[in-house]
């Protein structure tokens, strides 16, 4: 065998294993889950690996919503949707509206503020769960999804105005200079030429920002109550906290509430290729 | 508008800046700078300033601080913390370096890989962990079945035991996290110019040379600034500590953030909530500083 | 046609926002209207039951009530959140309140004095529960109802009675002595593994989390002499020789077992329902609970409810004698910032006459006890001799003897309950090699601090 075929068989082993490996890794929780809400509830607390009798009467107790912890399931998906579509459209607006002011519209004091939004991870935002409960009271958003979608506004803006000025060195300020010859004002060169050209970086943070929200428990949990208007991670945690522990419904609902996340990961994935970059861009 | 996007290196983007700086600013401009800031600057002051603000002002009673350190659950519970800032993030972005390296590879097989391998991500993350915590349970979990049915024997406590119990939170947070991270890295490779790892096949490079002489040198700024960020994400992760392992063992595997919500609303002090996650200052304060030096050296070089 | 898309997304978010506030009613708190939080009962007919009871005192009353019905430790975090920031409802109807909240709020003169509410029952609630109700306010520096009692729990044991009889035992072959009782499950274990059963005889939760471990903890305390630890004036009695010795034995009856393996390992790490689904799952062969809530989850299959479960109380002391039973009492409170107090009192007043409060308890399927002797004399519910295992409750929690938890004589006790300071113990002894005699000083050593920052 010459070196090279040589090389070339390791390689492929190399990759055969490895693929085996991040297979299984990437895999295993996920087949525990679909797994899980295809048992009976005896089974649930059994040694089986594969589920004996598999069913899907787990999925139909979380359609009819014929559990008592699962009553407004529909609700609380809604609320997760509507927060989760406002948080990504509110981050894409105004992250790129002050990433576009800081960086093409060279206002002397941009650092300043590209600084200052950093300073938003200064604490963690787990850390100021208790303080933006007091003050979403003082803001009169009390049980009111604004609240949760302020919060994650504020914590995901930052990172976009960072991505979208990472993404933006990339197009020349001379299309900038030759729209303003033309006489075109700030939104219009705003909206016809840095809008369409950021795409893929619009995409991938509006994913971000969505997956974002879609996993925010704690915020939910606190600046929210009563069953109709929380969202289903917060509904899901009080499964926790009871006599019964229907494992196969609670799983069976995290798997419909994690299929319109990825359905749109996987639907927008080729829009955002290159988008997530943190300097420079190539095709 | 059609406009191609064929530029190499960004480098050129910025060799424009000086000529429009020398245009200037029209007055009418200024306004629309103004508008287009405020949304951002209103949501900064009402909800970054106040909150912090408030926060601040809630931990700042010294009682406290006196109450947090005589808690015998708090020493642990740095420890907790320091080690998975230490494993979470140093060995996840670590595998996501290296697995960049493998997805940057052409073919079928690998797109699929990385479709199938980007699903912790995009999975929220209260169903990953509820799944992990029910995976790991030492009874009926899934592995221990799998150890079970295999080999007869009782498989290890991973939720049981102070020691797994850490561990299995780590794994949790890399299982999600790191294809994120992943990605990140991928995209900046992607950026690298081809040219420069032919020049290294030329000069007769193997593919650990090339690695550590190309990949890792343009790679470093953008892995350094990849630390620091995952560092204060994850210094703030309270779902992946209280859905896996709930905090026990015995309160064993606490992390400030979530030993801060439990001294809060568990102890029913917030004072002191505050003040538990106050303790992390120390290392925030520089880490974000230095985040912000990193950010403005790397607008000017890359 | 993406400029369109984006010129349509940004004003697609301004009227979504628009529409949202508008879409969601801010908590009107017009005058006179009730915001009322419960706590979420485990079937559904219990929420039903409040609510139709909360409709029926609107029409009476011509007020309006604002109910909100969430799972305990929502209310309580909500409740500790809205204190800070001095957002309050009027009525909140806490289940675990007594542990941690209650005694603390009312020594910081952060609820209403209920004592008009308390009075108008008095001669009806129980001695026990007229204790509990009673607390401390330090700002005042007086005594006084802040709590109204509304039901009780203390702690029973469940059996299944096939697995005794698999190891060859018959149901009354349970000793009646604490020593006894609790050795006799490890000889079933014994006789079940021989068979090649892996079943543990012991399922009692031992994890520093939620309130199963510290329940069994302070009734074995009180089985083995320890009832004074805190004295009905508030002062810590840890340093007694008799409260010490039944702390250490306590901590070395529960440890010891675990050690040797007739407790389930995953039991350090048990939440509340971790030995229910333990018991279900036939893996244990007993298991203590606060509420017969283990048979009552089984009310609908009758071989199981009537034989297959059997529930005791707690058994005698060892010298034969009666032990008394620990009594949590759940509270109803009215948090100090309510703006409509004496609308709150009225609905509390109303919903604690005894006809009421049995119609609403027993919607609960007697999980949860009244307070009240006269509700178990009058209806002939509580004292079924069909239900084997009500009639256990209500002896348990009414009619044997009982004292009350340790909080109500000083707020301190509730942070020991909640920094879960004996499970810690435990923990010592099973994880860290500690002695009893060590853990139980390293325990008394945190307790003394803890009451350092309560002196009157």
């Amino acid at each position: 065998m010459t070196a090279q075929r040589r090389h070339r068989v390791v390689d492929s082993i190399g990759v055969s294993v490895l693929s085996a490996v991040l297979l299984v890794w990437t895999l295993l929780p996920i087949y525990n889950i679909i797994r899980v809400s295809m048992q009976e509830k005896e089974e649930v607390l059994s040694t089986s690996v594969y589920p004996i009798a598999p069913s899907p009467h787990a999925f139909s107790v979380v359609f009819r919503q014929a559990f008592w912890l699962l009553e407004t399931f529909w609700n609380q998906m809604g609320n997760s949707f509507f927060i989760g579509v406002g948080v990504a459209l509110l981050t894409l607006a105004i992250g790129s509206l002050t990433s576009f002011t800081i960086s093409r519209m060279r206002i002397r004091s941009g650092w300043m503020l590209t600084n200052a939004a950093l300073l938003t991870y200064v604490i963690p935002m787990s850390f100021l769960a208790i303080p933006f409960y007091g003050i979403m009271g003082k803001y009169g958003l009390t049980n009111n999804p604004l609240a949760v979608i302020a919060v994650e506004v504020t914590f995901a803006t930052p990172y976009a105005i960072f991505i979208f000025q990472q993404y933006g060195a990339s197009i020349p300020l001379e299309l900038d200079e030759a729209a303003r010859i033309d006489g075109a004002s700030p939104p219009q060169i705003f909206f016809r030429i840095y809008l369409p050209l950021m795409a893929p970086a619009l995409v991938a943070i509006g994913t971000y920002a969505l997956l974002l929200s879609w996993n925010e428990y704690l915020y939910a949990f606190l600046l929210l109550s009563g069953g109709k208007v929380v969202t289903v991670p917060v509904a899901l945690g009080k499964f926790l906290v009871g006599d019964e522990a229907p494992w196969n419904y609670l799983m069976a609902a995290a798997i419909i509430y994690a299929i319109p996340p990825l359905l749109i990961y996987y639907g927008f994935r080729r829009k955002m290729s290159g988008g997530l970059t943190m300097g420079g861009v190539k095709g | 508008m059609a406009v191609t996007t064929m530029i190499d290196s960004p480098a050129a983007a910025t060799r424009t800046a000086p000529r429009a700086r020398r245009r200037g600013t029209f007055g009418a401009d200024k306004l629309w700078a103004l508008a287009f800031v405020t949304p951002y600057v209103a949501i900064f002051v009402a909800f970054v300033i106040y909150p912090i603000g408030y926060g601040l002002w809630l931990g700042s009673d010294p009682a406290s601080y006196r109450a947090l350190f005589s808690d015998p659950v708090y020493p642990r519970t740095v420890v907790n913390t320091l080690l998975y800032l230490l494993f979470g993030v140093n060995l996840k972005l670590l595998l996501a370096l290296l697995l960049s390296g493998f997805f940057m590879r052409k073919g079928w097989w690998t797109k699929f890989l990385l479709l199938v391998f980007m699903l912790p991500w995009a999975m929220p993350a209260l169903s990953s962990y509820l799944s992990i915590n029910w995976m790991l349970n030492g009874q009926w979990g899934l592995i221990n079945n799998l150890i079970w049915q295999v080999a007869q024997v009782d498989g290890p406590p991973w939720l049981d035991n102070s020691g797994f119990a850490m561990g299995s939170v780590i794994y949790g947070h890399i299982w999600k996290w790191l294809p994120f991270w992943t990605l990140i890295f991928l995209a900046g490779r992607m950026a690298i110019s081809v040219e420069l790892y032919e020049a290294a096949d030329v000069d007769g490079a193997s593919r650990l040379q090339k690695f550590t002489h190309v990949t890792v040198p343009l790679m470093a700024g953008m892995y350094l600034v990849c630390t620091m960020l995952s560092t204060i994400w994850a210094l703030g992760d309270f779902n992946a500590v209280r859905f896996i392992s709930g905090g026990g063992p015995a309160l064993s595997t606490h992390v400030l953030a979530t030993l801060g919500i439990r001294n809060a609303f568990e102890l029913g002090d917030p004072k002191l909530g505050m003040a538990t996650v106050l303790t992390a200052l120390p290392l925030l304060i520089p880490l974000v500083i230095l985040l912000m030096r990193q950010l403005r050296r790397s607008e000017v070089t890359i | 046609m993406k400029l369109i898309s984006r010129r349509q997304a940004l004003g697609g978010v301004g009227a979504a926002v628009a529409a949202g506030t508008g879409l969601m009613p801010r908590r009107a708190k017009a005058a006179g209207e009730l915001t009322v939080w419960w706590t979420q009962g485990f079937y559904k007919a219990e929420n039903d039951a409040v609510i139709a009871w909360m409709a029926d005192w609107e029409k009476r009353n011509n007020a309006k009530v604002n109910l909100t019905i969430m799972n305990g430790p929502d209310v309580i975090t909500k409740l500790i959140a809205g204190m800070q920031v001095g957002d309050v409802p009027d009525v909140v109807h806490t289940v675990t309140g007594d542990r941690f909240l209650v005694p603390r709020a009312a020594w910081n003169d952060q609820l209403e004095d209920v004592s008009e509410v308390v009075e108008s029952q008095k001669a009806e609630f129980t001695e026990t529960a007229l204790i509990s109700a009673r607390l401390y306010n330090a700002k005042q520096k007086k005594y006084s109802y802040y709590g109204v009692p509304t039901k009780g729990s203390s702690l029973m044991n469940s059996v299944w009675l096939p697995l005794l009889e698999e190891a060859g035992f018959a149901a009354t072959d349970m000793p009646g002595t604490q020593d006894k009782f609790y050795d006799f499950f490890q000889t079933v274990q014994d006789k079940l593994r021989s068979k090649g059963k892996r079943i543990f005889g012991l399922g009692y939760s031992m994890a520093a989390k939620e309130a199963d471990a510290g329940n069994l903890f302070h009734q074995f305390l009180v089985s083995y002499g320890g009832v004074g630890i805190v004295t009905p004036d508030g002062k810590l009695n840890i340093d007694d020789p008799a409260v010490r010795q039944a702390a250490t034995t306590t901590l070395e009856r529960l440890t010891t077992p675990f050690k040797k393996g007739y407790v389930p390992p995953g039991a350090i790490n048990w939440g509340d329902v971790d030995n229910n689904n333990a018991f279900f799952a036939r893996q244990i062969v007993m298991t203590p609970n606060a509420t017969i809530s283990i048979a009552a989850a089984q009310m609908d299959k009758p071989d199981l409810y009537y034989k297959e479960i059997i529930t005791r109380g707690i058994p005698m002391g060892n010298d034969g004698k009666p032990v008394a039973s620990v009594l949590a009492i759940s509270p109803t409170i009215i948090p100090k910032g309510s703006k409509n107090v004496d609308a709150a009192k009225a609905l509390l007043r109303d919903f604690i006459q005894p006809a009421n409060m049995n119609a609403y308890l027993k919607e609960t399927r007697a999980r949860y006890l009244p307070v009240m002797a006269s509700i178990v004399k009058n209806d002939p519910y509580w004292t079924d001799p069909k239900d084997p295992h009500r009639q256990v409750a209500v002896d348990m929690g009414l009619t044997k003897p009982t004292v009350p938890w340790w909080m109500s004589y000083n707020p301190a006790y509730s942070a020991v309950l909640s920094e879960q300071i004996w499970p810690q113990a435990e923990a010592n002894i099973t994880q860290r090699n500690m002695t009893p005699e060590q853990a139980t000083e390293e325990a008394a050593k945190r307790i003394k601090q803890l009451f350092e920052q309560y002196q009157k």
